[in-house]
């Protein structure tokens, strides 16, 4: 039995308005969700659907309007378990700079833990334990102001896993990184999944880095709209495409020859499985 | 290129200075500065002189850098000392003409001055070179933290103000480049940011000003929620990682200035005053 | 005719100091009007360096730079003419948005070249339209807008320079697919509306295979390939030892090719691939 890690039930957020202006319609409606220990989610969406609220609300940075959600059964509306809560939940968010306090890439790790009184010895144990997690031990004596995008977005994730949460949520950690920093942070995250069993949970509007979750939610206008594997939601492009969304190549492939009488067998998302399938037709 | 800028002077090396406790040396370079006041004659002021030296030539600091530093400083020294020259009325006559004299006792005054102003220069140099701002930060939030006793009705905290002084230590790089691609920007626009008077210029700046202080707000926003995820709640039950500890360089060091701070009070009282 | 020529430009950083640092090596290279060329390369490859000298930002240690004939670094005013001439547009342009409306903040370029009060309430009018945004927008704060809107408006920005060759570095990055393939329309149309010379900065291959003319792969400081989009990727292996990703849709055709299917030419578009499957089959070939 697989044991729920963060649930949201019936939530609805909306955003506070300015004083004299009208109230701002809903960025969340009515959305039912549970993560499991142990997995590895990722949220799908354009900008302004409504994921980056759905990752806000996860560790008490928002609270619903209405319904309720709770980490570990922990509700998150209630003020005294705030803390309680973030040492389960860590978060890592957009921009790689925003996000270091210190001028020593060391001493930026040891943060977290050191909020959390934890004792010096075992702080530098864990300290230089996530530093190698995220292969950024050499650089530990380095300045944040000296390190690439994609190296800062890994010193922020070992701050996270210095506090040795249960689960991190990712807000979009990518967004702002070249390709290759874009590569260097998404292996870190399939990692710190397999290898150390964190639940996570990453926002991205990216589908090349969504199909290699084991399982994918499509958020739109503040709903949830698909939820499943990555085969069972890349399966519809049409839909996708229709709420500005892209799907991987191989897949519109097999799509367009379907509509030209060719078909392809399987459900085909990667390289290699479209490959063999059009081999199969020669 | 701007990305090598460093914050504040440190020279990286690994002396005794380099080693001590960051309290020793905030602690030691204060008492210097008490002590060389109290020095009432060319004796004593020549030992805290060759104190002055060989701390220089043990930090391993090259002195060219401490002739940098000192660079700026000169003119005023030089100023203080014509000014002195021309003003100390006393002693012995040296030259005489027009309405000046000038006396013996005026030369050594301000002889002294300038040695004293040297002296103090070189030394708390010394402190930032051979530390880090992190470090000094760090040195002194220990320091003050008796000072929370008296902050506390206030609601406000020694750690807070550390804690502001190293997050503008972690921001001025990041602020200094986006300035530079502010800049950049806005002169591909045609901005001509080089010419014209002081009015023009200031008009000039406001295309690069309101950007970085919509930019800054919006960092300051980010990183507050970023701290609050990773439980910052203020300096109370927090730990750290870097304990600060006393070590036998520090002994060393406390008592050489002791031993100095006694030949101090010795010459002093041996020697007649000539200030 | 060639509307900007660079000719054995070499930028080094820091020249004289220990931490010198060559950016660009020795780079030769014509760029026709009309055309729209794609400048590939990852991070530290040297092409945010080799753009900014286009419009004079940086002075060559080595080598000029040739708008219409005339090298740019001449004097000052070739310099000044040069910002006017080649419209830059850096990452994130709207982080220079600083204006009280969107209307002052595009007529900032016209303003500093020294233009009469008609020509640019023209100019903004028409940028604001080549954007995709109406006339509602002119009045509002630019700071009110979302992301995709704000990226909009810098660009208007540039473009009502009016510049000869529109520089873009990066345009579409952090957008969703949604903002990015809106940002890729309006160059398209801007470009066949004022038949200017544009150049786009990116690291997706994919983005380029769609949009591009002309293909620059930068790497080390060099030019590693100039040529037709086609001609660029069918070098696909070379690009991949670069830290270049080529499309899926390549790399699918590529491991095809080496199986033993006789595909035509090189495949960079879901298009062409699903014609390319469908001519195989016609013709019968069986593997």
């Amino acid at each position: 039995m697989a044991e729920e890690f963060i649930k949201f039930e019936n939530v609805s957020f909306r955003y506070e308005n300015a004083e004299d202006e009208p109230e701002l319609p809903l960025a969340l409606k009515n959305v039912n969700l549970t993560v499991n220990k142990g997995e590895l989610v990722a949220v799908l969406g354009h900008n302004g659907s409504g994921k980056s609220t759905l990752a806000k609300l996860t560790n008490a940075i928002l609270v619903p309007e209405s319904g309720k959600v709770s980490v570990m059964g922990m509700d998150t509306s209630d003020e005294n378990l705030k803390y309680d809560i973030r040492r389960k939940v860590g978060m890592v968010f957009q921009n790689p700079d925003n996000q270091i306090v210190a001028t020593i890439v060391e001493d930026d790790v040891a943060f977290g833990p050191e909020n959390l009184g934890v004792h010096p010895d075992e702080i530098r144990k864990r300290v230089d334990e996530s530093l190698r997690a995220v292969e950024m031990y050499e650089m530990r004596l380095a300045e944040p102001h000296n390190l690439s995008g994609g190296q800062k977005q890994r010193v922020a994730i070992a701050g996270i896993l210095a506090m040795q949460t249960d689960g991190i949520v990712f807000d979009e950690p990518t967004a702002m990184l070249d390709p290759r920093g874009r590569q260097a942070v998404m292996d870190t995250i399939l990692k710190i999944n397999k290898e150390q069993g964190k639940t996570v949970m990453f926002i991205t509007h990216f589908m090349d880095e969504a199909v290699q979750a084991d399982r994918v939610v499509v958020i739109n206008n503040g709903e949830i709209m698909t939820d499943g594997t990555p085969k069972e939601v890349f399966s519809d492009v049409d839909k996708l495409r229709k709420v500005g969304l892209d799907v991987p190549q191989a897949r519109e492939l097999q799509c367009r020859l379907e509509q030209n009488g060719i078909k392809l067998n399987g459900n085909i998302l990667f390289e290699d499985e479209c490959i063999k399938a059009i081999k199969e037709l020669f | 290129m701007i990305k090598d800028i460093t914050i504040g002077q440190y020279y990286k090396s690994d002396s005794v200075l380099h080693r001590c406790d960051p309290r020793t040396k905030l602690v030691l370079t204060i008492a210097f500065i008490v002590v060389i006041f109290i020095c009432k004659n060319f004796y004593a002021i020549g030992l805290m002189a060759l104190l002055t030296i060989v701390s220089m030539l043990i930090s391993s600091v090259p002195v060219k850098m401490f002739f940098k530093s000192m660079k700026p400083i000169f003119p005023l020294v030089l100023l203080t000392a014509i000014l002195n020259v021309f003003y100390t009325t006393g002693g012995n006559v040296l030259v005489s003409f027009w309405k000046i004299t000038i006396t013996d006792k005026a030369v050594f005054t301000a002889l002294f001055i300038a040695l004293r102003i040297f002296c103090l220069i070189i030394i708390s140099s010394l402190l930032t070179y051979t530390t880090t701002p992190t470090v000094l930060t760090d040195g002194i939030e220990k320091l003050l933290k008796p000072l929370d006793f008296i902050l506390k009705p206030f609601n406000f905290r020694v750690h807070t103000l550390a804690m502001m002084m190293t997050l503008a230590l972690r921001f001025i790089p990041t602020l200094i480049e986006e300035i530079d691609k502010i800049m950049n920007a806005q002169k591909a626009r045609g901005a001509d940011l080089e010419s014209g008077g002081i009015m023009q210029r200031a008009k000039a700046l406001i295309p690069i000003i309101i950007p970085l202080f919509v930019s800054s707000f919006r960092r300051a926003y980010e990183l507050a929620f970023a701290m609050d995820c990773r439980c910052y709640t203020g300096g109370d039950g927090r730990t750290r990682m870097k304990k600060m500890k006393f070590s036998l360089s520090d002994l060393w060091v406390f008592l050489v200035f002791i031993i100095v701070c006694a030949g101090i009070i010795f010459l002093n009282i041996k020697f007649v005053a000539v200030i | 005719m060639n509307v900007l020529s660079v000719k054995g430009l070499t930028h080094v950083y820091g020249q004289g100091t220990s931490s010198e640092a060559v950016a660009l090596n020795n780079c030769s290279f014509d760029i026709e009007k009309g055309e729209l060329v794609a400048i590939i390369g990852h991070t530290g490859s040297g092409k945010s360096t080799l753009i900014q000298h286009f419009n004079g930002l940086l002075k060559p240690s080595k080598g000029q730079i040739l708008l219409n004939g005339k090298d740019i670094n001449e004097n000052k005013q070739t310099v000044v003419e040069s910002r006017f001439k080649v419209g830059l547009c850096f990452q994130y342009p709207e982080y220079q948005l600083f204006e009280e409306t969107v209307r002052r903040d595009i007529a900032f370029g016209p303003k500093n070249m020294k233009l009469s009060e008609e020509e640019i309430n023209r100019r903004v009018l028409k940028c604001i339209e080549y954007v995709g945004l109406d006339e509602s927008y002119l009045e509002k704060s630019p700071f009110d807008l979302s992301g995709g809107e704000k990226r909009r408006v810098a660009i208007a920005g540039v473009m009502a320079m009016e510049p000869e060759i529109l520089v873009l570095d990066e345009p579409t990055a952090g957008l969703d697919p949604q903002g990015r393939d809106t940002v890729f329309e309006l160059i398209k149309e801007y470009r066949r509306k004022t038949g200017s010379t544009v150049i786009i900065v990116s690291h997706s291959m994919e983005d380029v295979a769609r949009l591009a003319t002309k293909a620059l792969v930068m790497n080390k400081g060099e030019v590693a390939m100039y040529g037709t989009i086609d001609e660029v990727y069918s070098r696909a292996d070379e690009l991949v030892t670069m830290g270049l990703n080529v499309p899926q849709i390549t790399r699918i055709f590529m491991e095809l090719k080496k199986a033993g299917l006789p595909i035509n030419g090189n495949i960079y578009t879901v298009e062409q691939g699903v014609e390319e499957i469908i001519r195989l089959q016609k013709e019968g070939y069986s593997l």
